[in-house]
């Protein structure tokens, strides 16, 4: 055969190698990071791990704070977790028993992720901070006397605090530093007599129901909790120094309130609320922040798909440019339930559901620096062991949701 | 379904070669011995090129290679080769259909083989949890899953007959081409569990799923293989193929990987997987050039 008759057949089977290979769908990492689902198992029988708050470290990896089961103690103990970019598991810290119950929020502030704690034998609160490599835990009292911390928040460069001072009798929040030091603080009745208290140590027991204490800021000088006030679970709102607050959205005593609150700016909020078990969407709301009003009066978007006093979180995001706020909640098929709204009207645009085969529950969902959701949960392996979970969705599959 | 496929197949080579048998009985002999001579010149010189036209079918087993490895569980207290998935390779017996085109030269055979292909491979693994301090609290989950794969197979295929007598053995080797047309999923879930107050050995009812955005929608390979043309004299060979394909892409989704709800939620993502095929037909083939308008034969032996 000539050489240029050998030259002719080798490029033909290269451009007929060529030709079949093209049409391949081709791997790329960036896939992977773009969606995941990823249980953090544990083989040990009695382990047991929630998480509660969840944040994206600058390496694209996932920063969990969680709580674990002790054995010695009826509190929650710390548990940290480090997910690299693609959801694979990359060190855990247990820590010990001298802080316990940790809370919401996880707060990343000048390269260290913050959270609130507490000692387990003066219920005093404490500020703990970790890097986003999880080195060591840095645990700090909180000025003050603050005790039992049932949420936080960052605001301003300070945190704002909700505790419980069980002396008084009292939820009080508080603006704490970043060392630790009370800026302000201010208490606030939540009634007399031991059945007001008895659900608040409940919850920090876990024994019953986990009530959805937030706390943050509307607007210059007004602040609002969601606590314990006057016999009710209400949405108080307070320039944390009036000895009265200067708004009050009460619910019904513990059986009615609201299970998420975010600012929307002004007087608008997107929130949810509970009444006796049923569950109320409401994207889009004008809160009285003065005066007394109720919750029941405010209606809302009636969502049986919910479980029972439904743990709820909003997220406001943005998706293809657009404004959206996204609820995250457990639905009675044992889901994760995501729940999209225009953010400027309220008006209702898709769901979509996470998790099947074994039971999920939320713990909170976070825009990623894709433009992706992830949303983190405790997930039941085998329909019993509880564990951690993170669902990525990629942007793409975000913008479905809006279309 | 496939059975009557196979069945149909089947039939319609049966048909054909009773046809090509009629036509040769309708031969007619030469009539002198130069014309004899002249016609083998003629016959030889004609062989040098043919068409042929067939169908194949049979069994196949497949092989996949585990190019990287994903699972939706994460490990954090024990190695995740405990829990990694066993596959398990030339196991289960899938099918294909193929219709053959090939082209004849000088012993040189260009073919193109259209093949409808139902693969078929398994994998198992095994989660545990067991507690420290009391041996009862033990449970064990075992997970087979058995997926099921169709492709539409778009093969080149270069052939070469090592003799030219009537029994024809050849090689061949080939690229292609695979289009994803469907897949499933049977997910078998059985298990121990100890905790309950005794020793419970469970059984949950299999899951069927599809699984079709779970693969891509095309990969390809190289493929490889030898065969026999028996010559029956009137028209037609009997064909018996044997070809190993090699895959060369991933037959995995990777942007659907963790698209099933049902599959993720207990731990299961497809691994990045290369497919290989070890495929066994039997066929026949029919020329598609005749000698005369007769359909006289081509082949003289």
């Amino acid at each position: 055969m000539s050489p240029v008759m050998t030259r002719k057949i080798y490029i033909l089977i290269l451009f007929i190698v060529g030709m079949f290979s093209s049409c391949t769908e081709e791997s790329n990492p960036v896939y992977d990071t773009d969606n995941f689902t990823t249980i953090f198992d544990n083989n040990q029988f009695d382990a047991s791990f929630f998480p509660i708050d969840m944040r994206q470290t600058p390496d694209g990896g996932y920063l969990i704070l969680g709580g674990r089961k002790l054995d010695e103690s009826d509190f929650t103990g710390i548990y940290l977790l480090k997910a690299d970019k693609f959801g694979n598991f990359v060190k855990e810290i247990e820590v010990d028993e001298t802080s316990v119950n940790p809370i919401a929020k996880l707060t990343a502030f000048q390269n260290k992720y913050y959270f609130f704690c507490m000692d387990p034998i003066t219920q005093e609160a404490q500020l703990a901070d970790v890097d986003a490599e999880l080195g060591a835990v840095t645990i700090t009292p909180v000025q003050g006397g603050l005790t039992y911390p049932t949420a936080a928040s960052f605001v301003d460069d300070h945190f704002a605090l909700l505790s419980y001072d069980n002396g008084n009798k009292e939820s009080v929040i508080s603006l704490i530093s970043v060392s630790g030091g009370v800026q302000a603080s201010k208490g606030y009745s939540i009634g007399t007599g031991e059945d007001v208290e008895e659900p608040i140590i409940n919850h920090f027991i876990r024994t019953g129901r986990q009530f959805p204490f937030e706390v943050g800021k509307v607007s210059s000088n007004l602040y609002f909790f969601n606590g314990f006030f006057n016999y009710t679970f209400s949405l108080v709102f307070t320039d944390i120094s009036s000895d009265d607050p200067q708004g009050v959205v009460q619910g019904q005593q513990d059986d009615g309130g609201f299970s998420a609150v975010t600012s929307l700016g002004g007087s608008k909020f997107a929130s949810s609320r509970f009444n006796f078990g049923d569950n109320f969407v409401l994207p889009n709301e004008n809160l009285s922040t003065t005066g007394n009003s109720s919750s029941t009066d405010l209606g809302g978007y009636s969502l049986p798909e919910m479980v029972e006093n439904a743990s709820v979180r909003i997220l406001r995001a943005t998706i293809d440019s657009k404004n959206v706020l996204i609820y995250g909640t457990d639905t009675k098929s044992k889901q994760i339930g995501l729940l999209f709204y225009e953010e400027s009207a309220g008006t209702f645009l898709s769901s979509r559901y996470l998790g099947f085969s074994n039971p999920f529950e939320i713990a909170n969902l976070i825009q990623t620096e894709d433009g992706g959701l992830a949303v983190c949960g405790t997930t039941y392996l085998a329909g019993r062991f509880p564990r951690i979970c993170i669902f990525k969705l990629s942007k793409a599959k975000l913008s479905e949701n809006l279309n | 379904m496939f059975k009557m496929k196979r069945l149909s197949l089947l039939l319609l080579c049966c048909l054909l070669i009773t046809a090509a048998s009629g036509q040769e009985k309708k031969r007619k002999k030469p009539s002198s011995p130069a014309y004899k001579e002249k016609k083998a010149r003629e016959d030889a010189k004609f062989l040098n090129k043919q068409w042929w036209l067939g169908f194949k079918a049979g069994a196949n087993y497949s092989k996949v290679s585990v190019e990287k490895t994903y699972s939706a569980i994460s490990p954090t207290n024990y190695e995740f080769s405990s829990i990694a998935k066993k596959y398990k390779n030339y196991d289960l017996v899938g099918s294909q259909a193929t219709l053959e085109v090939t082209f004849y030269f000088k012993g040189f055979s260009f073919s193109f083989q259209p093949t409808y292909q139902h693969s078929r491979f398994f994998y198992t693994n095994s989660y545990e949890w067991s507690s420290e301090t009391d041996a009862d609290n033990h449970v064990q989950l075992n997970f087979e899953q058995e997926q099921k794969v169709d492709h539409a197979i778009i093969p080149l295929i270069v052939k070469y007959d090592i003799t030219g007598d009537k029994i024809r053995p050849y090689v061949q080797i080939g690229v292609y081409s695979a289009i994803l047309i469907n897949a499933s999923k049977e997910v078998s879930i059985n298990g121990i569990d100890n905790a309950a107050g005794g020793v419970n050995e469970f059984k949950d009812e299999a899951l069927i799923l599809g699984a079709k955005d779970l693969f891509a929608k095309n990969h390809w390979g190289l493929l490889g293989g030898a065969g026999l043309n028996y010559n029956l004299g009137n028209n037609v060979r009997l064909n018996l193929d044997v070809i190993y394909r090699y895959g060369m892409s991933n037959i995995v989704s990777t942007k659907n990987r963790y698209d099933s709800d049902r599959l993720a939620g207990v731990g299961d993502a497809m691994d990045d997987l290369t497919l290989d095929n070890l495929t066994i037909s039997v066929g026949c083939l029919f020329p598609l050039r005749f000698l005369s308008s007769g359909f006289k034969t081509l082949d003289l032996k």
